[in-house]
């Protein structure tokens, strides 16, 4: 506990109220969007870029001044919320959470500049400005009050966007996800407030929904591993694992293209983060206990997602599968419980955003053109649009995982921790690898490849400016992370460290190491320093400044 | 010597003329009773009035009966800060020996049924004008029945609370068959007659039992009587007084299986009316109901909870899965009304302080959710109430987008969606049961609530999500016959934006009326006689 | 005499005056026995008076005639009102908002 609040103290806070700061630019934002008159549709996109753009400075600005060694939470600010109850607006910021803040922070206003609405902007503009200011909260929240609060909001305007913007059976594929999330969500909150009356007469103190304190708690073993499963339900379904994964096919492919961009971005996120910072931090021994169910169910997840992609017409639908099984691996590291998995999982997280909303874009942008998704309609592309698919065979290179891509550095990392805590689950999560070369390849040929059979596919107009600035923003952190991944993994990994500790702490099972403790190729490849520290029993070597 | 024999003798015996007996009267603390005198004497006064008045401005009697609701609660809330404050002020007392008791709990359901009212009033204003009944009666009437409300939370003896119960009750009757002109109405103020006064027969039924059992009709003697022997008359007696009671209960807050008049009733009344009775008549049946079972009846907690977990568990399954299969807003509005009054029996059936106050925080501030949704319903059914079917909805986003935003802030309040108040009403109530242990019951109420959005949902999706516009195929065919723009009164409208400003903002900030509720709970243990 | 002799005449009552809500189709018919259950009611109260020693029972039940005079005036009005609209007081008509 007090190396938390430690680390807490020590860090610098320039900026006292940043993180509150960040959530509430975009939420008044988008009370200013709604305010505006609907027959001025490019004050609306002016004024919601600001509001945007501005969290994302903000963002920007955390992740400048985010202290590199401390593996604590940062930028912490605490108030009352409702005093009888113990709930407090309580944020923080650490090496977890941190780039997902940035994504939340830069992918909106990037959203809100590269795609125009069909109809009605100002809700639109509104529903996503409420958005980013949900999903902001969510990483930042040390509050489970708070937390649930911003989980539930945003299932909201994601409704709307894809009940309102979306393709022909958006209504349906709306209210599955509404009510999906939602089932998942009511039982989380009855663990939740368990968790907090359990706790609190396990500490002693008033009740409190603070999780820095809720993590201290002595729990009994069952009642832990109970409560682990009322909220692993919610994120099981928010991620989505198989088989709570069938809302997800049709909510991607039914949202309009800025839905699918930021679903397949962020909300996902909310899951596997959840996983994370919650079920490995507030239930580690449940976790443990755990983990061999949900590394078969990610394994599952990376192998089904593969093969019914590979089996899939529909080419947006082909890629919300492999969103499926690119979230299976996400959940393998997450369980693998070492540094390289956990690390490599929140690594993947942000790589999955970056390649996976690129591929939306890129679909949104062929679906604008040719009013079609059937993979069967489009053939030849290259032939008359050769930038594109230039653009197109980087994103999906990064998907599959190729070295020197960003996919790579994530799924290597959780391939090489995965296969540390549990060979086996390495093995065949592998194939999965290869498995999603097979259908993004296949589907790339049919659907670029070859000669165009068809006038429209003829004369299929190449990327415009606009367009490719928007995809370009978007192949710049694909790349760079793929060459020079060091900045973003050592600021992840202090945090995973801390994390780990607090796990072997509690649970009194170390993490699984190498087959050396010494270093192994992981950190020879990038370049981390040296810090063999040996009161660490993680492999990752830590990064001095 | 037998009872007839004896009192045979006392009748032979001379009777002595009686010159000045000096009587004694009870008590009477004025002040206390002030609030419920504020609602009862104006409201005949007004009734006299109109009948005497000749010309008055259009919205005079909804403006009087405002201004009537709003001096009560202005009055009741100067009450409050006198009774809670148990250093300095008066504390908690009962007055009228000790029938009638003025503390934190009573003055909170005073300003809650007095809300009620003014929301009501605010809609029926234009509602009467439009459909041509306009008149005092059904002003005088609401507050008539607010002050029977008044009572019956107020009340610290069952007499007492046999009498609010039905002061509440009869007016709504009448309020409910007040449509002249459509047969809906009179149906439904008959069929709620009948199994009101069924009801009331019950209830009347139980207290004669548990005035056999424990030889009193006060609450504090009852509950005294009960701690010092909890087995009081083999127990029998008291049990199935205690089971009539939980029936008459039961139909005034409409829970499974005493729900069958809710919908018929909701959907032949008039909207206002309907109004008031979601809000109103549950907030004093449950005042009632926790006053009767939680605080006098606490020692018998192991016998009647489980029946009142069980009535919670039913409620809360049949209201929202029956909702579900509803097309008429008004029905559908019911059947949610009694999954909401699930949750509050659950708060109840916990049988703790959180869950009383749980249960306060709910009735406020679904009171407030279900009166601005009735306003949006008394607008959109237009004259006569035809328009009650989802299709009234459809595409209501696009033609008037505030009144559809507003209606969609109600609906996802009712669906419990964080930064509502009816999200945390419904949290409070969870923490209650949580609390308590009774983690089943929790999981019960929270899927029940995922069912019952399904139902909100699907309003929401017929407002905004009109599937005849398809973007891609430019505009699809104009929709057959677009229905008239609703008319938003002006009353209506300021009780739609009250409403829906006091939703948000209890729920960014819940603590304001949380605070309330939880200084409103401990109060209530403390009234003995 | 037996208190329970009381108690199971109020009973008696009470079962007949269910029964007629319960069975009756006549609107009139089923007021006369609400009528019937409340002053069964009232034989219970007077009973617990007369068993416990107190005037409380008879004044309650003082209060309960008021009250299902009261009551049973609002009823009957409101059977006038359906009967001016449909020449009948036949329950079962009353069908148009179907459960």
């Amino acid at each position: 506990m007090s190396m938390f609040l430690a680390a807490a103290e020590t860090a610098s806070t320039p900026f006292p109220h940043l993180l509150t700061l960040l959530v509430l630019v975009p939420a008044v934002g988008s009370a200013v969007v709604a305010l505006i008159s609907k027959q001025r549709p490019d004050v609306c996109r002016q004024a919601a870029f600001l509001f945007s753009a501005t969290a994302g400075a903000l963002a920007v600005y955390l992740l400048w001044n985010f202290d590199v060694a401390d593996g604590g939470f940062q930028f912490v600010e605490s108030t009352t919320w409702v005093r009888d109850f113990g709930i407090g607006w309580r944020l923080g910021v650490d090496g977890i959470s941190l780039f997902l803040v940035v994504l939340s922070g830069l992918l909106f206003p990037f959203v809100i500049l590269a795609i125009t609405p069909e109809h009605d902007p100002k809700p639109y503009y509104a529903w996503l400005l409420l958005l980013q200011a949900g999903s902001l909260g969510v990483f930042v929240a040390l509050d489970l009050f708070a937390f649930f609060v911003f989980f539930e909001i945003v299932l909201v305007p994601m409704y709307f966007l894809i009940g309102s913007w979306g393709h022909g059976n958006r209504t349906y594929a709306a209210m599955k996800f509404f009510l999906f999330t939602m089932f998942g969500s009511a039982l989380m909150l009855v663990g939740i407030l368990a968790l907090v009356a359990t706790a609190a007469d396990a500490i002693g103190a008033g009740a409190t929904f603070d999780i820095r304190e809720l993590a201290q708690a002595d729990l009994a073993t069952n009642t832990a591993r109970l409560i682990f499963c009322a909220f692993a339900l919610a994120f099981a379904v928010k991620v989505p694992i198989f088989p709570l994964h069938t809302w997800l096919p049709d909510a991607h492919t039914e949202a309009p293209t800025a839905g699918s961009v930021i679903l397949a971005g962020i909300m996902l996120k909310l899951g596997t983060y959840g996983f994370v910072r919650f079920g490995l931090y507030l239930f580690p021994e449940a976790s443990r206990w755990a983990a061999p169910v949900f590394l078969t169910l990610g394994v599952v997840g990376i192998l089904y997602g593969a093969v019914v992609a590979t089996m899939q017409r529909d080419l947006k639908r082909l890629v919300a599968y492999s969103s499926v099984a690119h979230l299976g691996f996400i959940v393998l590291g997450t369980f693998a419980m070492n540094s390289q998995g956990v690390t490599g999982g929140i690594m993947q997280m942000v790589n999955h955003g970056l390649s996976t909303g690129a591929l939306f874009l890129l679909v949104g942008m062929i679906y604008e053109r040719r009013h079609t998704r059937e993979i069967a309609e489009l053939n030849g592309l290259q032939r008359s649009a050769p930038i594109m698919a230039a653009v197109f065979t980087v994103v999906m290179l990064s998907s599959i995982g190729l070295p020197g891509l960003n996919g790579f550095v994530g799924e290597f990392l959780i391939l090489n921790g995965t296969f540390i805590a549990n060979r086996w689950y390495a093995v065949i999560a592998a194939v999965g690898v290869i498995l999603a070369a097979l259908y993004l390849l296949w589907a790339y040929q049919r659907v670029f490849h070859g000669t165009p059979r068809s006038v429209e596919n003829e004369s299929f107009a190449d990327l415009r400016l606009r367009e490719g600035l928007a995809v370009g923003a978007l192949l710049v952190p694909i790349v760079v992370l793929g060459v020079y991944p060091k900045p973003m993994i050592e600021r992840i990994e202090p945090s995973v460290a801390v994390l780990l500790e607090h796990i072997e702490a509690r649970t009194g099972v170390a993490p699984a190491e190498g087959p050396t403790a010494e270093r192994s190729t992981v950190e020879e490849l990038f370049g981390a320093g040296h810090g063999d520290d040996a009161s660490h029993g993680a492999n990752a070597g830590k990064v001095d400044k | 010597m037998s009872l007839l024999a004896s009192l045979a003798a006392q009748a032979a015996q001379p009777v002595t003329p009686v010159t000045s007996v000096l009587v004694e009267t009870p008590s009477v603390d004025w002040w206390g009773l002030l609030p419920l005198i504020l609602l009862a004497a104006p409201a005949m006064v007004l009734l006299h009035a109109s009948s005497l008045l000749r010309r008055v401005f259009r919205g005079f009697y909804a403006t009087a009966s405002v201004g009537i609701a709003g001096t009560a609660a202005a009055f009741a809330i100067v009450q409050w800060f006198r009774v809670t404050d148990l250093d300095g002020g008066r504390g908690p007392y009962t007055t009228v020996a000790s029938a009638y008791t003025v503390d934190g709990y009573s003055v909170f359901i005073t300003v809650v049924l007095c809300v009620a009212v003014i929301v009501s009033s605010l809609v029926a204003d234009g509602y009467l004008r439009r459909e041509g009944l306009d008149g005092a009666e059904t002003y005088a009437l609401l507050l008539l029945s607010a002050s029977g409300g008044v009572v019956m939370a107020s009340a610290n003896d069952l007499i007492v609370l046999f009498l609010g119960l039905e002061v509440l009750s009869i007016p709504v009757y009448v309020l409910a068959a007040s449509h002249l002109r459509r047969s809906a109405s009179q149906e439904a103020g008959f069929k709620y007659f009948i199994l009101g006064a069924f009801a009331s027969a019950f209830f009347l039924y139980g207290i004669a039992l548990v005035y056999g059992a424990t030889g009193s009709t006060n609450l504090g003697t009852i509950r005294q009587t009960l701690q010092d022997d909890p087995f009081v008359d083999g127990g029998a007696l008291l049990l199935a007084g205690a089971a009539f009671l939980l029936v008459g209960f039961g139909f005034k807050v409409a829970a499974v299986p005493f729900h069958a008049w809710t919908p018929d009733v909701y959907q032949g009344a008039p909207s206002p009316v309907v109004s008031y009775m979601a809000s109103g008549v549950k907030a004093a049946g449950f005042a009632g109901l926790v006053r009767v079972f939680d605080v006098t009846l606490a020692g018998q907690v192991r016998d009647w909870q489980p029946i009142v977990v069980g009535l919670a568990v039913l409620t809360l399954l049949g209201g929202s899965v029956l909702a579900v299969a509803q097309t008429d807003v008004k029905r559908m509005l019911a059947y949610s009304s009694i999954s909401h009054a699930g949750f509050l029996l659950v708060g109840v059936a916990v049988a703790s302080p959180e869950g009383a106050a749980a249960v306060l925080f709910y009735l406020a501030a679904y009171g407030l959710m279900i009166g601005g949704t009735f306003a949006v319903v008394t607008a959109v059914a237009g004259p006569g109430e035809q328009a009650t079917g989802i299709d009234a909805f459809r595409g209501l986003g696009r033609r008037q987008p505030m009144l559809a935003l507003g209606f969609t802030v109600l609906l996802f309040a009712q669906t419990g969606v964080p930064l509502t108040s009816g999200f945390f009403a419904k949290f409070g109530v969870i923490k209650a049961a949580v609390d308590g242990g009774w983690y089943w019951l929790a999981a019960v109420a929270m899927l029940s609530a995922v069912v019952g959005a399904f139902v909100y949902l699907r309003l929401v999706v017929a407002m905004f999500m009109v599937e005849d516009i398809d973007p891609h195929h430019g505009d699809g065919d104009v929709v057959a016959a677009t229905p008239a723009p609703v008319a938003m009164p002006a009353a209506l409208t300021l009780a739609l934006a009250a409403t829906v400003v006091a939703t948000l903002v209890v729920g960014f900030l819940p603590g304001l009326l949380t605070d309330l509720a939880g200084d409103a709970v401990p109060v209530v243990l403390a009234t003995l006689p | 005499m037996w208190l329970n002799q009381f108690l199971i005449l109020g009973a008696l009552l009470f079962c007949i005056g269910v029964y007629g809500v319960l069975a009756r189709r006549n609107g009139v018919m089923v007021l006369m026995s609400i009528e019937l259950i409340l002053n069964s009611v009232n034989i219970n109260l007077v009973a617990f008076g007369a068993f416990n020693g107190t005037p409380v029972g008879q004044v309650f039940a003082l209060f309960v005639i008021a009250v299902a005079a009261a009551e049973v005036g609002v009823g009957l009005a409101i059977v006038l009102l359906i009967y001016r609209n449909r020449t009948s007081i036949d329950l079962d008509a009353a069908d148009l908002l179907k459960g």
